[in-house]
């Protein structure tokens, strides 16, 4: 019994590291343009489609697959940033909501009609169990947990000390000022906006061989996972969101266990309005801001 | 038809009949000039006018953005359906009823959520669609899961000895197109009232309006509950019409559809929202000539409509409007 809720929690924290990499994508984007992106897990499937392609027609190996990936949705996300984010700052919550739909349903769709819209096979990914503490894992989860270590890892240390970082953090706080002092805002926001995609594109690439199977339409479910996450997480706050990603995914992976897997979709929403009815500000805000 | 009515010199107000009389006369007219497959477009463009009209109370008057109506719509449908289905009880009951329960339900879920912020509160309530498919995809033993509610019966009147029931797409059209009219009267109401006035002060500003003494919070969980129960008289009208219903009712891009009439359309305006209505669920229905064009053709289009027409086509109607009026 112990041993078996054990092996979930352990379940819980690769679903929940795979959300928080691509909800910290999400949250910086809002931190930056005040716009919630509701294309976000679009950029999810494109990083898995780039993989996949990579694999299927140029038969290169998995390492390779996944640059190509992020290469790939970071290609995406520039030709996005520069025609419609950039546009968006400043702009009211209503014309963001809107351009992002578009966005989600315009790459959605040309995914499908390039590619079909049938489920595919990822055939790649390190697949093999490891045994750790008595638990089984696949390598691949356990590649999954040290790339988001090393990403938020690499996230603090980027926010708090670089001089892109300290720009994004000026943006957040106040565009016109910026604007004043002579940083470039949309610059920032497209550089912004690339970085978070890119983060979602890797995070489909590293979850791919997990799924087995891609389809167009998969970036819909990440992208309401992560809606819930973000708010709990108080939006724009990076460690935030980590820890709310964590309680997601153990939450989902318990759920799925106990209570039932038709019900693993809606714990994040539920999850959400338990949260907001007791901090409506978030988990880790101190106070509302959005 | 309300567009900025206190904006409008009194020599345009002659206008306004002889127009709304055109526009009657063109809908009672339509049958007629519309084949089959656009009259379906326009009746599921007026029954989406339905919860769009609540949506506009919500968004375009008193501020709040919200993704909660499709919760509201597959509330209304089921509501409806399950009725209609185990009691057979009649059409009209059945529309009552859905909205009457929609904009019930729209308390206890109003009460939390209106406390939160701008954008908490467009998560909360998309949460509301999730957890509401979710439902009636559990819940086997009331909505049958996945396989729907079918074999809703098509409407049915009896006055008396006489009885008829509506059954084609012409009589259909004509039972949409009073409840529409039916709803849009309603909302003018709504909107020229004093009430009107409160709201649109509360979406101007919000502090403000408080503080003159315009009850807020009272305010804003009223509107969320109107805005509902017209969500539940839409999927009413909806079950009644294809007389079956799904999970996927509640789905999101329904929810999305109404924000798009309702700010593509022209939030805070009337008229503003009847022609988006008719142009957006006109235009998913007239891609269709190209299907694996067509989602892709509606984004594009979502993005021209930010970029060029960021106050939707309202402003549109209004400078036709002011030309005509010119002439006269």
């Amino acid at each position: 019994m112990l041993f078996q809720i054990s092996e979930q929690i352990v379940n819980g924290i690769v679903t929940g590291a795979v959300y928080a990499l691509v909800a910290v994508g999400m949250t910086m984007i809002f931190g930056v343009l005040r716009a919630i992106n509701f294309a976000h897990g679009e950029y999810y499937m494109v990083g898995t489609f780039g993989a996949w392609v990579a694999i299927e027609y140029f038969d290169l190996p998995y390492p390779i697959a996944i640059v190509a990936g992020v290469i790939a949705t970071a290609f995406v996300a520039l030709v996005v940033g520069q025609f419609v984010m950039q546009r968006m700052v400043g702009a009211p919550a209503e014309a963001g909501v809107l351009a992002t739909l578009g966005i989600a349903l315009i790459l959605q769709n040309t995914v499908i009609l390039v590619f079909g819209g049938g489920y595919k096979f990822f055939e790649g990914g390190y697949i093999e169990p490891v045994t750790i503490f008595g638990i089984s894992l696949a390598e691949q989860r356990l590649l999954i947990i040290a790339v988001a270590v090393l990403v938020f890892f690499g996230l603090e240390l980027l926010v708090t000390h670089s001089r892109m970082g300290k720009a994004m953090r000026a943006v957040s706080q106040n565009v016109d000022c910026c604007a004043v002092v002579g940083i470039d805002v949309r610059k920032v926001v497209v550089r912004t906006f690339i970085l978070g995609a890119a983060l979602a594109g890797l995070s489909g690439v590293l979850t791919a061989p997990v799924n087995v199977s891609v389809y167009g339409g998969m970036g819909e479910l990440i992208t309401f996972k992560t809606l819930p996450i973000i708010i709990m997480g108080g939006l724009g706050n990076v460690r935030g969101t980590f820890f709310a990603a964590m309680i997601l995914g153990i939450a989902e992976s318990l759920v799925a266990t106990y209570v039932g897997l038709q019900f693993r979709d809606t714990v994040g929403f539920a999850t959400l309005m338990l949260v907001l009815m007791w901090r409506p500000h978030g988990l880790f805000s101190s106070q509302a801001r959005y | 038809m309300s567009l900025n009515e206190t904006s409008l010199p009194a020599a345009g107000r002659d206008l306004r009949w002889p127009f709304g009389l055109a526009i009657a006369v063109l809908a009672c007219c339509a049958p007629l000039l519309l084949g089959s497959y656009a009259l379906h477009a326009v009746i599921i463009s007026l029954i989406f006018l339905l919860p769009a009209h609540g949506l506009n109370l919500l968004v375009g008057y008193t501020g709040l953005l919200s993704l909660a109506q499709a919760a509201f719509f597959g509330v209304g449908a089921y509501v409806s359906a399950l009725m209609a289905v185990h009691w057979g009880t009649p059409f009209y009951l059945n529309l009552i009823a859905s909205g009457l329960f929609a904009g019930a339900l729209a308390l206890p879920l109003g009460i939390p959520a209106l406390r939160l912020r701008a954008t908490s509160f467009v998560m909360c309530t998309l949460g509301f669609v999730i957890i509401g498919q979710a439902v009636a995809k559990n819940w086997i033993s009331v909505t049958r899961g996945d396989m729907g509610l079918s074999a809703i019966p098509k409407p049915h009147f009896a006055l008396g000895p006489a009885s008829f029931t509506v059954s084609g797409t012409v009589g259909f059209y004509y039972l949409v197109l009073a409840v529409a009219a039916l709803a849009t009267f309603a909302v003018w109401l709504i909107v020229n009232s004093p009430a009107g006035r409160n709201m649109v002060a509360i979406r101007e500003n919000e502090t403000l309006a408080e503080s003159v003494g315009v009850p807020t919070w009272r305010y804003k969980l009223v509107v969320f509950m109107i805005s509902a129960a017209f969500a539940g008289l839409g999927g009413s009208v909806y079950a009644h019409y294809l007389t079956v219903v799904s999970p996927l009712t509640f789905q999101m891009s329904n929810s999305t559809l109404m924000l798009i009439i309702v700010l593509g359309g022209g939030p805070g305006t009337i008229s503003g929202v009847v022609f988006g209505s008719l142009l957006f669920v006109g235009l998913s229905e007239f891609l269709r000539i190209a299907p694996e064009l067509r989602m892709i053709a509606y984004g594009f289009c979502l993005l021209a409509l930010v970029f060029w027409f960021p106050k939707g086509f309202a402003p549109l109607i209004t400078r036709f409007w002011t030309l005509l009026r010119g002439r006269s």
